[in-house]
C-alpha cells in the first residue's frame, strides 16, 4: 500500500536520475579495499548503527526481564534480599480477588477498541466524500488525541461530576438524569471508556481514511459496472482493503489498553468504588510501590506481559492467514 | 435527479451529521476553557454558564503561583526534546543498517528486538527502577532520558518498512562513487525517509510530552517534576477545595503546547501520520 | 561526522539532565532532605518552620512535599529507589517494616543532644514509636516522633440546637445511641418549607467514624494479638448496622442522592448538618465557620462509654542519613520544639504535642470550640490507634471497608456482610504476620 498524499519514496527516486551522492566524494579510482574488506567496513558500519538500539534492548528489556523470572518466584520487599519461594506468588495471585477484578476490568476497558474502531471507520468513509470543510471536520476529530492524557482525565473527572458536570448537564436537555458516574461501581467504567473512545476516535479515523484513499478507483468502477450495490462494494472491496490497517490498529489498541494507567490513577483515586476501576497496571503499581510486596507485583507483571504478548502472536498468526498483503 | 445532486444532497447530509458529532468533540475543550474563565462559585452554578461571567482572567496568573508549573514546562522540554531528537538519530540509523547494510545475523537481531516491543513497559517497570535505583537515578530525569536515547524500536521498525520501498541499488552506487556510510545515511537515506521520520518523531514526542507512568514512579522532587505530574498534583491539591477554575487553568496551559504545534502544523502532520498507517 | 555529533547530543542530555536532579539526590552532610504531606495550610506552616530550623542551625533543608493521597506511593517509591529522604513523615503501621528493614534510624541516641526536650511530648504519642525489635510501643530504641497527635473528636452545631429549642449536649456525657437518634431525627427539617429537606441530623464517613460505634459498642477489628479478624461478632455487626440505619432506616442524613450533590463535610460547613466529626487538622477550616461549634464525645453504644481514634504521624530518620544528628535535630525540632509547635498550633493545624502546653492550649476559652478538654481528654483517657496500626501492613484492615457500600445503601445487611469479609480479612492478616517472620528472620 501507498501512502496518501506522498508517493512512495521508491518511485519517486526512480522517477529521475539517480542522483549524484556527492561532488565532492572520493574518486572511485582511489577505491582500493578488495571484496572482502568491504564487507568488513559494511559489517563494522552495520553494527555500530545498530549498537545503541541492541544496547537499549539489552539494558531496559533483556536484563529487566531476566530479573523479573527470577523476582517473580521470590518474596521480595524491595528492602531486604528476595527469598526464593517457587510458585507461591502465583498460587497468591490465583486466589487474590483483586487480581482478577483488576484484569477483569482491563478487559472491559477494551470493549472500547470495537466501538472505537467501528465509528471511526463510519467516519473514515464519512470525510472520504469530497465535499467542503472536510479538512477542518478532520483537525476537529483529532484534536482530542494530541491532548495530554493527564489533562483530559483531569477534564473528564470534572465533567463527570453528578451535578455540575458536562455530561449530566446534556443528560440534562433530553431528559435524563445522569447518575453520579465515577462514583459507583455500575457507570465507572462505561465513563472511563467514553472518555478513551473520544480521545482516540481521530488517530484511527485518520489511518482509515489514509487506507480508504489508497483504494485505487478502479476497483470501484471495476465493482459499479458489475452492479454491485453500496454494501456489496463495502463487503468485498472496502474491507478486504482495509484489513491491514485495522490489524495494526486492533493491536496497538490492544496493546496500549493492557497498559491503562493514566486515566484510572487520576479520575478514580484508590482503585474507584468498590475497585471498579483498578486496572491490572494500577493494581502491579499499587502492590510494587505501596504495599511492599515487589515478589508479587513482578509475578503479575509478568503474567501479564505473557497475555500481551500472546493476544499480538495470535494476532499476527490471524492477519497472516487472512490478509493477502501487509507490506 | 441526477447523480451529481444526489451526490450533493448526501454531501450535505453527511456535513450535518458530522457537524453534530464536531460539537460533541469539542464540546469538553469548549467547557474546559469556560470553566477555567469562571468565578470559583461561578462553576457550580445551574443551569451552568457557557460563558463565564465575569471572566476571571486572573485564573491564569494565579496558576504560576499556585504550583511549579514553570519548572513542569521546562523538565517536559528537556526531556521529551532530548529523548525525541537524539533518539530519531540512533533509530534511523538502525533502520538503515537493518534494512540497507549485511551483517550475520541481523534479521535474528531485529526479530528479538521487535519481540521485546511485544513486552509492554508496565510489565518491566519494576525491574528497571530497581536498576536505576542501583545507579542512583531515582529522582532524576535521567530514567525518563537515558532509554529513549537509545532508540525506539517502534520507530526502527516503520522506518525499516519504509526504506523497503528505497532500490539497494541506489546504496551500491553511493558506494560505487566512494560515500562512506554515515555519507550515505545522512545525503542519501534520510532527506528519502524524511516524511515517515516526521510522523513516528511527532508521534513519539506527544507520547514523551504526555507520559505519566514513568514520571510519578521516578520522580519526587518538586523540581524535577514533569508538566503531566505538576497539573496532576494540582488536581489533587486543588480539588478539595473545589477551586475548579485554577484547575482547569493549569490542565489547559499543560495542553495548550502540544495543541498550538498541532494547529500550525496540522496539515503536514496529519499527512505523516496517515503515513504511519499505510506503512503498517 | 554523525557519530561523532550523536556523541555529543548524548553528552550534552547527560549534562542537561543532570542539572535535573532532584531534591533527593543529595550528597552534602549540611543539605538534610524532608519529605512530608498535607494541604495547603500545613505546607505553608512547615514551610515556616523549616527557614526558623535552617537559620538557627546554619544547614539547608531541601522539602520534597505531596498530597496525602500520594505520600505512601512517593515515600516507598524513594525508600526504593534508595533515595530515602533524612527525615520523613510514616504511618505507624509502617514501623514495624521499616525497622525490621533498616530503613528507619534509631533516634534515641543523638535525642540527648538534639536540644529539644523530647520527655515534654505526650508519653501515648511517643511510645507509639517504640520498637524493641519484637513489639511495637516497647523498648528503648525510638523510631520516631509524633508528627502530631490527632484526637478525631465529634463536633455539633450549637447554633442549630438554639433554633430548635434543644437542650445542648453534655461536654462529657456521652449520648446513648436512642438518644442520639432521636436528637437527629429532631435536628432534620426542611426549614424553608420548598418540600425538600435541608437540615439533617447527622452525616458520617463509614472510613472514619464507625470506630466509634464499634469500640463503644464492645467490638474490634481483631483479638488482642492481632491473629484473628474479630468482625464477626453481633456487637461488632450491630455497630455497623446502627451506622448504616441512620441513613436507611432513621433518614437523619442526606440521601445518597443528596450527598452526591454536595458532601456532608461541604453541608456541615455551611451549617446543614447536626452532629459532625472535628479532627484537630479541620481547626484552620472550621475558624471561619459563621455558625457556634462545640465539641461532645460520641454517642456511645452497650459499653456506655465513648471512643474515637487518636491519629498520629511519626517523623522518622532515615538509617541512610549521612548526618543523622541534624537529621534528628530537624525531626526533633519539628515535634517539640515550643516555638514550632506554637506556630503550627495558630496555624490551626494540630493540637500541641507538648503535654503542658495542650492544657494551657485546652483551657483557653477564647477561641472555639469551648469544649478543647474533650480532646485533652480522648488523648488521655479513652482514644485509640486505629487498627492496623501494629500489624506488618494494613491490608486486612483497608479490606473491611472496600465492598462495604451495599451494607450502607442497605442492600445487604450488616451480620451478613460480616461474615462474609472476615475470612477475607483473615487471610490478608494472616499474610502480613507471615511477612512479619519471615523478614524479621533475615533481619536476625
Amino acid at each position: 500500500m501507498s501512502a496518501v498524499d506522498a508517493p512512495p519514496a521508491g518511485r519517486r527516486f526512480g522517477a529521475g536520475p539517480a542522483r549524484p551522492v556527492s561532488g565532492r566524494g572520493p574518486a572511485p579510482a582511489r577505491r582500493t579495499g578488495t571484496t572482502s574488506d568491504l564487507h568488513r567496513r559494511e559489517r563494522r558500519w552495520a553494527a555500530a548503527f545498530i549498537a545503541p538500539v541492541v544496547l537499549g534492548f539489552v539494558l531496559f528489556a533483556v536484563l529487566p526481564f531476566c530479573f523479573s523470572l527470577y523476582a517473580a518466584f521470590t518474596n521480595w520487599n524491595g528492602l531486604s534480599a528476595p527469598t526464593f519461594t517457587g510458585l507461591e506468588n502465583f498460587r497468591l495471585m490465583m486466589a487474590d480477588d483483586y487480581f482478577w477484578q483488576a484484569l477483569w476490568n482491563t478487559l472491559f476497558l477494551m470493549i472500547g477498541i470495537p466501538i472505537g474502531l467501528s465509528i471511526s471507520l463510519v467516519l473514515a468513509m464519512a470525510m472520504n466524500r469530497r465535499m467542503p470543510g472536510r479538512s477542518v471536520f478532520r483537525v476537529i476529530y483529532y484534536l482530542p488525541v494530541v491532548t495530554s492524557l493527564a489533562a483530559i482525565s483531569i477534564l473528564w473527572q470534572w465533567a463527570f461530576n453528578g451535578d455540575f458536570g458536562l455530561i449530566n448537564q446534556g443528560l440534562a436537555l433530553i431528559g435524563i438524569d445522569g447518575p453520579n458516574w465515577l462514583q459507583e461501581a455500575s457507570t465507572s467504567k462505561p465513563a472511563l471508556v467514553l472518555m478513551m473512545v473520544w480521545k482516540g476516535l481521530g488517530f484511527s479515523m485518520l489511518l482509515y481514511l489514509a487506507a480508504l484513499q489508497s483504494v485505487p478507483r478502479s476497483l470501484y468502477e471495476a465493482a459499479e459496472l458489475d452492479g454491485a450495490g453500496a454494501w456489496g462494494t463495502f463487503r468485498h472491496i472496502t474491507f478486504p482493503m482495509l484489513r491491514p490497517v485495522t490489524f495494526f490498529l486492533v493491536v496497538t489498541n490492544i496493546i496500549g489498553g493492557s497498559q491503562v494507567f493514566t486515566e484510572v490513577n487520576i479520575m478514580t483515586p484508590n482503585g474507584g468504588p468498590e475497585f471498579s476501576t483498578a486496572t491490572i497496571v494500577w493494581y502491579i503499581w499499587q502492590k510494587g510501590f505501596q504495599n511492599l510486596q515487589l515478589g508479587y507485583a513482578t509475578a503479575m507483571s509478568l503474567v501479564l506481559g505473557l497475555l500481551v504478548f500472546v493476544i499480538t502472536l495470535i494476532q499476527f498468526r490471524l492477519n497472516a492467514r487472512n490478509s493477502f498483503s501487509v507490506e | 435527479m441526477s447523480r451529481h445532486s444526489s451526490y450533493r444532497l448526501t454531501n450535505i447530509l453527511v456535513a450535518i451529521l458530522l457537524g453534530l458529532g464536531s460539537v460533541l468533540m469539542l464540546a469538553p475543550l469548549v467547557w474546559m476553557i469556560s470553566t477555567s474563565l469562571k468565578t470559583m462559585e461561578g462553576v457550580f452554578e445551574l443551569p451552568p454558564q457557557w460563558i463565564p461571567d465575569p471572566f476571571v482572567w486572573s485564573n491564569y496568573a494565579r496558576i504560576w503561583e499556585a504550583g511549579p508549573l514553570l519548572s513542569g514546562i521546562r523538565n517536559s522540554v528537556i526531556v521529551s526534546l532530548t529523548v525525541t531528537i537524539v533518539g530519531t538519530v540512533t533509530s534511523s540509523l538502525a533502520a538503515f543498517a537493518f534494512s540497507k547494510l549485511r551483517l550475520p545475523g541481523k534479521n535474528g537481531i531485529f526479530l528479538a528486538i521487535l519481540g521485546g516491543m511485544m513486552i509492554p513497559f508496565p510489565a518491566l517497570m519494576i525491574p528497571t527502577f530497581i536498576l536505576f535505583a542501583h545507579i542512583g537515578w531515582v529522582d532524576t530525569l535521567l530514567p525518563l532520558i537515558v532509554p529513549g536515547l537509545l532508540g525506539n524500536i517502534m520507530m526502527v521498525f516503520f522506518l525499516r518498512q519504509y526504506l523497503h520501498n528505497v532500490p539497494d541499488s541506489l546504496v551500491e552506487a553511493a558506494l560505487l562513487d566512494g560515500a562512506s556510510y554515515p555519507q550515505i545515511f545522512w545525503r542519501l537515506i534520510f532527506p528519502l525517509i524524511r516524511p515517515a521520520i516526521a510522523a513516528q518523531f511527532i508521534l513519539w514526542f506527544m507520547a514523551v510530552w504526555n507520559d505519566y507512568l514513568g514520571p510519578i514512579i521516578y520522580l519526587n522532587s518538586e523540581n524535577v517534576q514533569t508538566l503531566q505530574l505538576v497539573i496532576a498534583n494540582f488536581n489533587a491539591t486543588y480539588a478539595i477545595q473545589t477551586d475548579y477554575p485554577l484547575i482547569m487553568a493549569a490542565s489547559l496551559v499543560a495542553l495548550l503546547p502540544v495543541l498550538a504545534v498541532f494547529l500550525i502544523f496540522q496539515r503536514q502532520i496529519i499527512e505523516s501520520i496517515a503515513l504511519t498507517g499505510s506503512k503498517g | 561526522m554523525q557519530r561523532r555529533s550523536f556523541l555529543a547530543g548524548t553528552a550534552a542530555a547527560a549534562g542537561l539532565a543532570t542539572a535535573g536532579c532532584g531534591n533527593l539526590a543529595t550528597s552534602d552532610p549540611n543539605t538534610l532532605t524532608f519529605m512530608f504531606r498535607g494541604g495547603l495550610d500545613e505546607r505553608a506552616a512547615y514551610t515556616e518552620a523549616i527557614a526558623e530550623f535552617e537559620r538557627q542551625n546554619d544547614v539547608t533543608v531541601n522539602v520534597v512535599v505531596t498530597d496525602g493521597d500520594q505520600y505512601d506511593t512517593k515515600l516507598q517509591a524513594a525508600i526504593l529507589g534508595q533515595k530515602t529522604p533524612d527525615v520523613f513523615y510514616f504511618d505507624s503501621g509502617k514501623l514495624k517494616a521499616y525497622a525490621i528493614n533498616d530503613v528507619l534510624q534509631d533516634m534515641s541516641p543523638y535525642l540527648e543532644s538534639a536540644g529539644t526536650a523530647v520527655d515534654e511530648l505526650w508519653p501515648l504519642a511517643v511510645d507509639l514509636y517504640r520498637f524493641d525489635g519484637e513489639v511495637q510501643g516497647q523498648g528503648s530504641a525510638i523510631y520516631g516522633l509524633p508528627k502530631d497527635i490527632g484526637p478525631f473528636s465529634f463536633g455539633y452545631n450549637r447554633t442549630m440546637f438554639e433554633e430548635a429549642g434543644l437542650a445542648l449536649p453534655d461536654p462529657e456525657l456521652p449520648y446513648s445511641w436512642d438518644e442520639f437518634t432521636e436528637i437527629c431525627q429532631e435536628l432534620t427539617q426542611d426549614r424553608d418549607g420548598d418540600g425538600a429537606l435541608d437540615q439533617w441530623g447527622t452525616g458520617l464517613n463509614v472510613t472514619w467514624n464507625l470506630q466509634a460505634l464499634v469500640w463503644s459498642n464492645g467490638g474490634d477489628w481483631s483479638d488482642e494479638s492481632v491473629t484473628t479478624v474479630t468482625v464477626d461478632t453481633p456487637e461488632f455487626a450491630e455497630a455497623l448496622q446502627f451506622f448504616a440505619d441512620l441513613q436507611n432506616v432513621h433518614q437523619v442524613t442526606p440521601s445518597i442522592a443528596e450527598s452526591q450533590t454536595m458532601d456532608t463535610y461541604q453541608r456541615w460547613m455551611r451549617g446543614q448538618i447536626g452532629f459532625f466529626p472535628v479532627a484537630p487538622w479541620d481547626l484552620s477550616t472550621y475558624r471561619d465557620l459563621d455558625f457556634e461549634w462545640d465539641l461532645i464525645p460520641y454517642p456511645a453504644g452497650s459499653t456506655g462509654s465513648p471512643a474515637t481514634w487518636i491519629g498520629s504521624l511519626g517523623i522518622g530518620v532515615s538509617s541512610a542519613s549521612r548526618n543523622p544528628e541534624m537529621a534528628t535535630r530537624l525531626a526533633a525540632f519539628l515535634s517539640a520544639d515550643p516555638g514550632t509547635q506554637e506556630l503550627l498550633v495558630d496555624a490551626g493545624i494540630q493540637i500541641p504535642n507538648i503535654r503542658s502546653t495542650a492544657l494551657e492550649w485546652a483551657a483557653d476559652d477564647s477561641f472555639m470550640p469551648e469544649n478543647k478538654a474533650e480532646m485533652i481528654r480522648i488523648v488521655e483517657d479513652y482514644g485509640r490507634p486505629l487498627p492496623g496500626y501494629n500489624t506488618y501492613n494494613a491490608e486486612w484492615y483497608t479490606e473491611f471497608f472496600t465492598n462495604i457500600q451495599p451494607v450502607l445503601d442497605g442492600d445487604q445487611t450488616a451480620a451478613e456482610y460480616c461474615a462474609w469479609v472476615q475470612p477475607r480479612m483473615q487471610t490478608r492478616l494472616d499474610a502480613a504476620n507471615r511477612q512479619e517472620q519471615i523478614d524479621r528472620g533475615e533481619f536476625r
